[in-house]
């Protein structure tokens, strides 16, 4: 007779063995490389940022574990994918937010960015952006970083471009620049703390080199198209990468795992595409800063660049005849 | 969890040793159909059962005992000793002739059939399978009066030898050596025969002109025309030595004489960590493709989840395929196995590193394998009406 069968196996299909990496320790990555630029915009702005970040951060993960509830699906904001984007959103705002604004904005994130398409891995577009569209079409006037903090001496670059020429700007030193001495969104501009965060994610192989190379890439060389074609009309691209949200976008916001293309090659497009984009807002859009809406724009050529792939191995083969594949 | 080394390079092995015997084997019979009783006595080499398709070899007894139980699954014989049926006397013909001789006994004739190029596959299939090494070094003769038979049969003009940069390769006559970067998954035939010959065959498909075997063939091929016995015996690397295994052998007997203890909830792999197949219970007995024998405690093994696709890129990025794992476990996991096809499913090798990198931890593979088989499935459905239609247009 069959003795009893101990020890019981575990039976599974191959590969039996896994990297080791999980879907929480890689948005716990993410949570680590944000953490200088949050860090910075409590030493730049005060309590505000820090009030503003922990009020969206909280909202979001609010609002994930209510649309869960509704949709009456498996709690997911323990894998704290929520709290990222609660963060990545209040990046983009002004440390003098409203804290109804950051709340409309941080559940709109979740609720219309990420959760209406079926949550993580789902969403067509970045969902912090998503929130910060709402809000800066709806609340133009809470959005503007300028006139909501008057009271900070730091200089607005990307607003002093608009409104008063490259002459402005061309007193700004890049090195200030860099260490964070403007006003915009309190995280997205911590340039310094954002570049080694993206240091930290590209070395940690979590995200990997061609949409910030894109970006960045498509961002300098348009910036230089413009600046060759009129030096006194347009800003010199270094100002336009280190100036408002452009490194913040490249490392953080365009790599956004579901809404990015998969392959090399669409993703280095997709890149550019958003990089250049930033430019040609910056030049003739009505909004100082074009990094949000540059990237949700590329966001939407996912699908379209998606189908850049080289040949599959063997060639494309079907069991069925031509007219039945699809 | 230590990163996993996917380097193929083996390094120096011992010599190839013989396994203990059991005192019960349990032959595999997927694919066989039964030819004795239970109760029925059995020698060495006696046939129990026959493949039921034209190239898979026929099963023999591998020592001598008594059959004791006969499921769909497997026979189990409990053995009393090594008494031999006679040996058969060596064939001398060729071609069909010697492909039916050598599938009576046991072999695997699927890709000896007639072709302009013949590879030999010395790569190894996975990391921390070494059992080439072995067979090169010191089973020369046997490897070669393998080589011998296998070309009465292919006939091949063209004769290559594929071996991992850094092993040893020991070439056969007249054969041209060409080297793969010792790496996983380099020894896959897919990959070897797209180094070889340049042209990438959708996997499981058969190209018409190439033929494909690995060093492991040669030799069982060359022992059951050596011996005239058929084929009982398998290698397969278990811990760091090479060993000739009774086709049947428990992996409970295996794990044991190595000295390892399972633990509830371990996966005993039969054949490598990325390719392998899960044995169901400790008396599970190994199947002639066996080649290694891994024990993955239950804190090292992948852990898969129904996580959803971040769509991060990390499977496609390690495909040797060029295809979207992720977007194919997606189609699968919606049923829409058509869709599949979209993304070109065919073209897997089921290497297995997909799974391997998902940090959705996704069970890629199984979602792939999945879709294969519903597509099979499907595509039997799709000829079946499209007969009838046929049948009733001849009628009106």
């Amino acid at each position: 007779m069959l003795k009893p069968l101990t020890p019981i196996l575990t039976v599974a299909v191959p590969p039996h063995i896994h990297c080791g990496r999980t879907l929480r320790r890689y948005v716990l990555d993410t949570l680590v490389a944000l953490l200088p630029a949050a860090v910075m915009a409590v030493i730049a702005f005060g309590t505000d940022a820090l009030r503003v970040m922990a009020l969206s951060c909280a909202t979001a993960v609010l609002a994930e574990a209510a649309c869960n509830r509704l949709m009456k699906r498996e709690q997911t904001v323990d894998d704290y994918s929520a709290l990222v984007t609660g963060l990545l959103f209040a990046f983009l705002l002004p440390a003098s937010a409203p804290w109804w604004l950051v709340a409309i904005g941080s559940a709109a994130c979740i609720g219309l960015g990420k959760m209406i398409f079926g949550g993580l891995g789902g969403n067509p577009l970045s969902p912090p952006l998503v929130g910060w569209a709402l809000c800066r079409i709806s609340w133009p006037a809470f959005m503007d970083t300028n006139a909501t903090m008057l009271m900070s001496d730091l200089p607005p670059p990307l607003q002093q471009l608009k409104y008063f020429g490259v002459d402005a700007v061309s007193s700004l030193d890049p090195v200030s620049l860099l260490m964070g001495h403007q006003l915009g969104g309190l995280g997205e501009i911590q340039i310094i703390a954002l570049l080694a965060g993206g240091a930290y994610l590209l070395l940690r192989r979590h995200i990997s080199w061609h949409i910030p190379a894109g970006f960045i890439g498509g961002l300098l060389a348009t910036a230089l198209i413009y600046r060759l074609l009129d030096p006194a009309a347009y800003a010199p691209p270094l100002f336009h990468l280190l100036a408002g949200g452009a490194i913040f976008g490249a490392f953080f916001l365009a790599t956004d795992e579901s809404s990015s293309p998969l392959g090399s090659l669409p993703a280095l497009l997709f890149g550019i595409m958003a990089g250049a984009m930033v430019i040609v807002i910056r030049v003739y859009g009505i909004y100082p800063d074009g990094v949000p809406f540059a990237i949700l724009l590329a966001n939407l050529f996912t699908p379209l660049l998606d189908r850049i792939r080289p040949k599959p191995f063997g060639g494309p083969y079907s069991f069925f005849d031509e007219e039945d594949a699809r | 969890m230590t990163r996993f080394n996917f380097d193929l390079q083996t390094g120096e092995t011992g010599p190839l040793t013989k396994a203990p015997r059991p005192d019960m084997v349990n032959l595999p019979l997927s694919g066989q159909t039964p030819l004795l009783g239970v109760d029925d006595q059995v020698l060495n080499g006696t046939k129990v059962s026959t493949a039921d398709n034209d190239f898979d070899g026929d099963m023999h007894a591998p020592l001598s005992g008594r059959i004791r139980e006969i499921t769909p699954h497997a026979m189990r014989i409990e053995v009393t000793g090594d008494d031999k049926a006679p040996a058969s006397a060596p064939c001398t013909g060729k071609g069909d002739e010697l492909r039916q001789w050598l599938r009576d006994r046991g072999v695997n004739t699927r890709n000896l059939y007639p072709a302009q190029t013949l590879i030999i596959n010395a790569v190894p299939p996975e990391p921390g399978i070494s059992i080439f090494e072995p067979l090169l070094r010191d089973y020369r003769k046997t490897l070669e009066i393998g080589l011998d038979l296998v070309k009465r049969i292919v006939e091949p003009s063209k004769l290559f030898q594929v071996v991992a940069k850094g092993n040893k390769a020991n070439a056969f006559a007249n054969c041209t050596v060409t080297h793969v970067t010792p790496v996983y998954p380099n020894g896959l035939d897919p990959l070897v025969i797209k180094t070889v010959t340049g042209r990438e065959i959708i996997p499981g498909s058969r190209p018409d002109d190439i033929s494909i075997l690995s060093v492991k063939d040669l030799y069982l091929i060359g022992r059951a025309a050596e011996t005239g016995r058929p084929l009982t015996e398998t290698v397969m690397t278990i811990g760091d030595s090479n060993q000739l295994v009774v086709v049947g052998t428990p992996v409970g007997f295996l794990t044991a004489e190595s000295g390892a203890s399972v633990q509830p909830g371990d996966r005993v792999v039969i054949g490598g960590p990325l390719r392998g197949l899960a044995a169901v219970n400790l008396e599970q007995g190994v199947d002639k493709d066996a080649s290694g024998l891994h024990i993955l405690r239950r804190s090292e093994s992948a852990a898969v989840t129904d996580n959803p696709c971040l769509g991060c890129g990390q499977c496609e990025r390690h495909c040797p395929a060029r295809i979207m794992p992720g977007m194919i476990s997606r189609c699968a996991e919606f049923k829409q196995f058509r869709r599949a096809e979209a993304f070109h499913i065919h073209s897997c090798m089921e290497c297995g590193l997909c799974a391997y990198w998902c940090k959705a931890q996704r069970p890629l593979l199984q979602y792939i394998r999945l879709a294969k088989y519903e597509l099979a499935l499907l595509a039997d459905a799709d000829k079946e009406p499209r007969t009838e239609t046929d049948a009733t247009d001849g009628e009106s």
